[in-house]
């Protein structure tokens, strides 16, 4: 059985092209350009899905793009929205939250359930005993839900793009098509999307069975189209709005972030439906959805229907329906006085009955409820929105087309700002106060009538551009005096309820009654107690109808009452489209490619990427043989570490010693030319933040080094307070710009003497001096260090250069047996020497009291970051102390790990451990560790308690460690 | 995403910037209390309102102040630190 | 079917009461007043008159009740902190949920689903084992698992995160819950009720009256109420009420932003926490998913949402989970939290005699409400805060006492 009918003008299928695909098992032609529900419509199948709560049988709502019950899956894919998705040939398509098909689910037997379950009935049960309620969160959790997700689904992910422009207009109806026309008429760039496939909005569909609105919209078409200035986006919705008008554009192959000077929300509206019992049933639709059917897709809604209004759209989708030969029982008009004699008479001349005052009391369904087979005609009492059953009429037909009013589709005003209020003559929300730059045109703005709405299409562009600055007359558009687009209740009381009002959540009339009895009785509380407009739709068919019916309960007029507030999305959005591409991105240091092809094993380091240690293919070293291995060449030649990620700050001028006095806890006016000190940072609060070393250049030039991940911050922070101090200082970043290496260990002055002119003979060159010179034919800058070893040079050259270097210091080390080591080793080899690790050792509160680093701290100056702090924090007793440790000699236990709690005889946590290693070269565990400050002497003993729970005995150490190696030599 | 005027380089996405908390006026560490001190470090006027705050440009490196209402999220201006009477 | 819904089907009448009755008018005077309707202050009203038979308190909320963060919070509930007094406190908390919906006569959809802070990182694995030490040691079972353990209680999360972010490890939370947070607030509130508080909606709190360093009374939008004893719970707000009273904090307002998706059946059964990816995400009983990330990066008093946010945040959820590349995001929204500097609470006396707070929720209120709420009946009652939130009291900044859950550098919740 088809219900497609003869082509109709301005048609949205394509009828050269037809398809076959595959619905609940059941084969279905439809064409190219027809949506899923459209082709299943034709095809006289009517049950599209399952409801979420009572699973009851649904059709066809709205075909907007919220038709909630009618998901799908084709296999692949969930959740699909069959009302507005294309179908394709070979689909093989099946609802969702259905158990053995759509029209035998097993789950219809919840709808025999409902009156046990109250509105909010989960918050009164299932709880006593606790010990059950995980029983019946499984049942509600397994009962709730929509679609399966399919685990194998591919990771998609959209490209996003960028436009900008100076009216964005959302919306291609006519009040959105005229103000692009007219805005762009006028020089001004204009993007125009729409959701639709095709411009036009409503006259696209709303011809009251006349030809008027199709040559309107050819004229607006053609002039769209001849205007190079518009660029129309169509099959894409605005998906909310941002700050400073960005608005993203969702097509279905991405995001388009549009940033515009001005916005033009000429959204339209939503058709709400009228609320009576069995309002939900298959074949009872909005009036504003036949018309789509008839116009798009040829298809005739339904073979004898009824009409049922509380407004002039009623009569406007009888003509429709008569025009495709839908034969129309009647025009059922809530309203007491009807429509206009002239309306009602060019219904009547088409064979229709209007029954003015008259209600649907409710639709009767057919077997299973998967239709309608009659529906029960009442008398109506507008005040009291009861229904008059004494004299009821049954009217045999199976559709119903439901025309009672409209909501503006007005969420993004709302996210935009704007104060919207309500219109008592219109009975609808309007734009009351609009923020900058953002304008409403058409029905959102409250005009209804087609010329009105063309001219407001046109005043809110010309409001546009003097807004951009230019000077056009703007017109007031004049109210056309017509019929109440939506009526203030649309609502028919009914005992046995069923009767409507949110079909996403399954929520009827007297649920909201119930919950204002429960105390709920406020529009947040309702939303959140009845869940009214949580649903995927988001309350776009259900919110005006909960606001209406909470008005009537409090006996308030509606604004009084206000809305939610609209969230974006205006679709719910592909997380894939929004996500987009992910950028994960890292630095690679210049000599990154020689270590990953020497088998080093490359970590993350902050954003750059660091061999942790080198295992070179073949070698069969394990990642604690590689760390020993490479400790040992550092102990007893020489071994070499990519330090190029280290932050490199190049500080000039003539107040650079002074402001390096004010930033760090050190002295630098007195520093000498060729020396380097340490650079302690710290916070306001006396937090440690940073150390590294800086080298005084020239008088006024210094290159200060920061720990690898606060090369940034430290940057930043050296800015700021420059600007702030208003010091002559200027600041280099070289991070990036140069690479950094360290050749440590008994040989390495003789392998850096081999390739450099600078004489870095022990009394040239003694521990912390700087030289500049060339070292492999390259200007360097040298360093003599003592962080990982007493011996080392920290060379650093040109980017370009480092891996000439490297290689060149590589190969002339060959002879020691330099072996190239990783950031473990440096770990280990630091930790021997007895140096901490700024936010390894320490953490967000550690000041240098706790961290033995008194020294550095130079309180004699008039004034460092954090001093003043650091002078109330010396009068409080020290908390906690870091202390260098030793375990047992030949421990050979389970091993404390790092952040293992140091223990007291009373069980009570009084440390942990922040490194620890075991040295091959001094056949020792050391660390260090936390400890009240009177276990942090030499010798004073802790316990740390493992993972396992076992008590470890450890000793508080001097550090350098290697003292340990000449006790044990005696 | 919002949009920021940096007094350098213009008006610029909001991702370019860096959010550098109040700008306040340091007590003299000599002479102000110990208590003084600690509610400089530690205290915040919260409330929502205009405020004078640190922005970072990364990009171009520039720190610079912008006066910006907490409470609407409106800038009103912005100025380098110490240049506001040239703006 | 359980018995308790019987009577609904069978009765004529809805046969529910009111939760709460409609309080429109203030009385003159009050033995305590609460400001703010949300899950701390209505239960700080409830233990006050369960605990302390002091029933005649207001409280007061400009909105609805629950209408702020408790109603915006993505409802995990745990105790996995690092330091003991915090492990202490939240445990507490997690106890007394536990027994909650029996207590209050409510379901709460409380939820035990166990909870994963997923480690990206090597520093970031130390810190899990930091907190599993201290959480052992206070005797809150939490661990340190591997990859493969986390595989076999989420199959469905990569491992790899699509090769962008590895996952080495995990802290393993047992107790981490979610609930349904709006039935918290109305169970308080129901029970509150049933003992005489009073609880006034759309009633805002303009002046704290103050003479002689004292409280006695306060200004509101339904004229002045005497009291010597104010509570302000309104984490969002918090400087707007102490700028009041001219008590000084730390305390600055960030947007936390959240979205949910479209309902799916059941497939994640845990909670899962990424500090590296600034996710976290767990499934309704409704089938959404409802996630999370960070706090905005700026100072701002308004629940705006930003597209920045929702982008961010997918983006590593397509990272962990690629096969939601098409599940779609319905709503996004934000609430407003008080940042500490030590990501602490900020509980307990003030400068100002008879003006206590309970502020600086940070990102972590809900999952304390239960305990807050108790403990600042007791602070109310006896004008001494408890042992328990001494760490938590406003003085420790001026002490450079701050807590030590600054060390722990992941993203909370």
């Amino acid at each position: 059985m088809t219900s497609r009918i003869a082509k109709k003008r301005g048609e949205w299928i394509n009828r050269d092209k037809p398809l076959t695909f595959e619905y609940e098992g059941q084969q279905v032609q439809g064409y190219e350009g027809d949506t899923i529900s459209s082709a299943l419509w034709a095809n006289g199948i009517r049950v599209l899905g399952r409801s979420f709560k009572y699973h009851r049988a649904r059709g066809l709502l709205s075909f907007a793009n919220h038709d909630v019950n009618a998901l799908m899956t084709d296999g692949e894919d969930t959740n699909i929205r069959a009302d507005v998705w294309p179908v394709s040939n070979g689909m093989q398509l099946a609802a969702v939250n259905t158990e053995g098909g759509v029209l035998k689910d097993k789950n219809k037997y919840i709808d025999h359930l409902s009156p046990f379950l109250p509105v909010g009935f989960y918050y009164k049960t299932f709880y006593k005993p606790k010990r059950l309620f995980p029983f019946w969160e499984d049942k509600i959790r397994k009962a709730a839900g929509l679609g399966k997700v399919n685990f194998n689904y591919p990771r998609i992910i959209k490209p996003k793009r960028y436009a900008h422009c100076d009216v964005l207009i959302i919306g291609a109806g006519a009040a959105g098509l005229s103000a692009a026309i007219n805005a762009a008429a006028e020089g001004f760039n204009v993007i125009l999307v729409d959701e639709n496939r095709q411009a036009g909005g409503s006259l696209s569909y709303d011809h009251a069975g006349e030809q008027a609105a199709a040559d309107t919209l050819n004229t607006l078409l053609e002039a769209v189209e001849a205007e190079k200035n518009i660029r129309l986006i169509t099959d894409a919705y605005a998906g909310g709005y941002y700050g400073d008008h960005l608005v993203p554009i969702v097509e279905k192959s991405g995001i388009t972030k549009v940033r515009a000077q001005t916005v033009i929300v000429a959204a339209g509206v939503f058709e709400q439906p009228p609320v009576f019992r069995y309002n939900d049933l298959p074949g009872v639709m909005l009036g504003s959805a036949t018309q789509r059917l008839v116009h798009r897709y040829a298809v005739k809604p339904f073979d004898k229907g009824v009409v049922v209004t509380a407004n002039d759209h009623g009569y406007r989708t009888a003509l429709d329906l008569a025009s495709v030969g839908t034969e129309v029982v009647a025009v059922i008009d809530m309203r007491a006085d009807g429509a206009s004699q002239e309306l009602t008479q060019k219904v009547k001349d088409k064979g229709i009955a209007v029954h003015k005052g008259s209600c649907i009391y409710e639709a009767v369904p057919t077997k299973g409820k998967l239709g309608v087979k009659e529906v029960v005609v009442c008398p109506y009492n507008e005040t009291t929105a009861e229904a008059d059953t004494s004299r009821s009429v049954r009217l045999v037909c199976d559709g119903v087309a439901m025309s009672a009013g409209w909501a503006p589709a007005g969420a993004l005003l709302y996210q935009a700002g704007t104060k919207m209020r309500y219109d008592n003559d219109l009975e609808q929300f309007v734009p009351g106060e609009l923020p900058e730059g953002v304008f409403a045109a058409g029905k959102v703005n409250g005009v209804f009538d087609l010329k009105a709405r063309l001219q407001d299409g046109r005043r809110a562009a010309g409001e546009a551009m003097n807004y951009l600055g230019k000077a056009v007359s703007v017109d007031t558009v004049k109210p056309v005096s017509m019929a109440r687009p939506s009526h203030p209740y649309p609502i028919v009381n009914h005992p046995k309820g069923k009767n409507f009002v949110d079909f996403d959540e399954d929520i009827q009339v007297k649920d909201f009654i119930n919950a204002a009895k429960e105390g709920f009785d406020n529009i947040e509380l309702m939303k959140r107690f009845t869940t009214v407009g949580m649903g995927p739709s988001q309350g776009k068919h259900s919110n005006m109808n909960a606001i209406r019916i909470l008005a009537r309960i409090r006996q308030l007029p509606v604004e009084k009452i206000g809305t939610t507030t609209a969230r974006p999305f205006f679709h719910p959005t592909p997380i894939g489209h929004l996500g987009g591409r992910g950028f994960h991105p890292h630095r690679y240091t210049a000599m990154h490619q020689w270590h990953v092809d020497n088998g080093g094993e490359m970590m993350d380091a902050g954003i750059w990427l660091r061999p942790a240690f080198y295992a070179p293919q073949g070698s069969g070293l394990t990642a604690s043989e590689a760390v020993q291995q490479e400790t040992l060449a550092v102990r007893n030649a020489v071994g070499m570490i990519d330090g190029s990620t280290l932050g490199k700050i190049e500080v000039f001028g003539p107040d650079a010693a002074a402001f390096l006095e004010r930033f760090y806890t050190g002295k630098f006016v007195d520093q000498k030319v060729g020396g380097s000190r340490i650079a302690m940072l710290l916070d306001e609060a006396g937090v440690m933040v940073d150390d590294g070393v800086a080298v005084r250049m020239a008088d006024e030039q210094f290159y200060v080094s920061t720990n690898s991940s606060n090369a940034a911050t430290v940057y930043r922070e050296m800015q700021r307070n420059v600007q702030l101090w208003g010091m002559q200082v200027t600041l280099v970043n070289l991070t990036g710009a140069m690479a950094a290496m360290t050749v440590a260990g008994p040989e390495s002055r003789s392998v850096v003497a081999t390739l450099t002119d600078i004489d870095v003979s022990a009394e040239a060159m003694p521990d912390g001096a700087f030289r500049s010179g060339q070292v492999a034919g390259v200007d360097a800058r040298v360093m003599r260090v003592s962080f990982v070893a007493d011996l080392a040079f920290e060379i650093h050259v040109p980017y370009k250069a480092g891996l000439h270097v490297w290689k060149s210091l590589i190969e002339a080390g060959q002879s020691a047996g330099i072996r190239p080591f990783g950031t473990d080793a440096q770990r280990l080899l630091r930790l021997e020497m007895g140096h901490h690790l700024v936010s390894h050792d320490t953490d967000g509160l550690t000041n240098p009291f706790e961290a033995h680093s008194d020294s550095l701290v130079k309180m004699d100056k008039p004034f460092f970051i954090g001093k003043r702090s650091l002078q109330i924090l010396a009068k409080k007793p020290l908390g906690k102390k870091l202390t260098t440790f030793v375990l047992e000699p030949g421990f050979n236990g389970e091993l404390p790990q790092e952040c293992n709690l140091v223990i007291d005889a009373g069980n009570n946590i009084t440390g942990r451990v922040t490194s620890i290693s075991f040295s091959r070269h001094l056949n020792r565990h050391i660390g260090f560790a936390f400890v009240p400050p009177e276990q942090s002497s030499a010798g004073s003993g802790f316990q740390i308690r493992t993972d396992s729970g076992a008590m470890v005995a450890a000793t508080a150490c001097e550090a350098p460690f290697f003292h340990l190696l000449e006790s044990k030599g005696e | 995403m919002k949009l920021l005027e940096c007094p350098v380089n213009g008006v610029r996405p909001l991702s370019e910037f860096t959010y550098g908390g109040e700008y306040r006026d340091m007590p003299d560490p000599d002479t102000c209390s110990d208590k003084e001190w600690a509610a400089y470090v530690h205290y915040r006027a919260g409330a929502p309102g205009l405020k004078k705050e640190w922005w970072y440009h990364g990009p171009s490196g520039t720190w610079f102040i912008a006066e910006r209402n907490t409470l609407t999220d409106k800038v009103s201006r912005t100025y380098i630190a110490g240049q506001e009477e040239s703006k | 079917m359980p018995l308790g819904l019987l009577k609904y089907g069978l009765s004529k009448e809805h046969p529910a009461p009111r939760f709460f009755r409609d309080c429109t008018q203030p009385k003159k005077s009050y033995d305590a007043v609460i400001i703010g309707g949300g899950g701390h202050g209505l239960a700080a009203a409830y233990y006050l008159a369960k605990d302390y038979g002091i029933t005649n308190v207001a409280v007061l909320e400009k909105g609805y009740i629950g209408g702020g963060n408790t109603g915006r919070n993505t409802t995990i509930v745990r105790s996995n902190y690092l330091t003991p007094e915090g492990v202490n406190f939240y445990d507490a908390s997690v106890k007394m949920y536990e027994d909650l919906s029996e207590e209050l006569d409510l379901n709460l959809f409380y939820s035990t689903r166990g909870h994963y802070t997923l480690a990206h990182t090597e520093s970031a694995m130390r810190t899990m084992r930091w907190r599993a030490e201290v959480n052992k040691h206070v005797g809150v079972e939490s661990r340190v698992v591997a990859p493969d353990e986390i595989s076999q209680a989420c199959p469905q999360l990569d491992i790899q995160c699509s090769g962008q972010a590895p996952i080495m490890g995990a802290l393993y939370h047992a107790p981490g819950s979610v609930a349904r947070h709006d039935a918290v607030a109305w169970g308080y509130a129901k029970e509150a009720d049933r003992m005489g508080v009073e609880i006034f909606q759309m009633t805002e709190v303009t002046g704290i009256d103050v003479k002689s360093g004292k409280v006695v009374g306060v200004n509101t939008s339904k004229g002045y109420i005497e009291t010597n004893r104010v509570l302000s719970a309104v984490a969002g707000f918090t400087p707007r009420i102490t700028e009041m009273v001219d008590v000084e904090t730390p305390i600055v307002i960030h947007p936390l932003q959240a979205c949910v998706s479209e309902p799916m059946k059941p497939w994640l059964d845990t909670i899962l926490v990424s500090g590296s990816l600034h996710v976290y995400v767990s499934q309704s009983s409704r089938g959404e998913l409802v996630m999370g990330s960070s706090l905005d990066p700026y100072e701002m008093h308004s629940t705006r949402s930003s597209l920045d946010f929702v982008e961010g945040l997918t983006s590593h959820i397509v990272d962990m989970f690629p096969f939601l590349s098409n599940v779609k995001v319905v709503r996004q929204w934000a609430g407003m939290a008080d940042l500490t500097p030590d990501f602490a609470p900020v509980m307990g006396k003030t400068p100002v005699d008879g003006f206590y707070l309970d502020a600086g929720w940070g990102t972590w209120g809900f999952k304390a409400t239960p305990i807050s709420g108790k403990t600042m009946a007791e602070t109310i009652a006896r004008d001494v805060a408890p042992d328990m939130i001494q760490p938590f009291r406003l003085s420790r900044f001026e002490d450079y006492e701050l807590t030590g859950e600054k060390g722990a550098a992941s993203v909370g919740h």
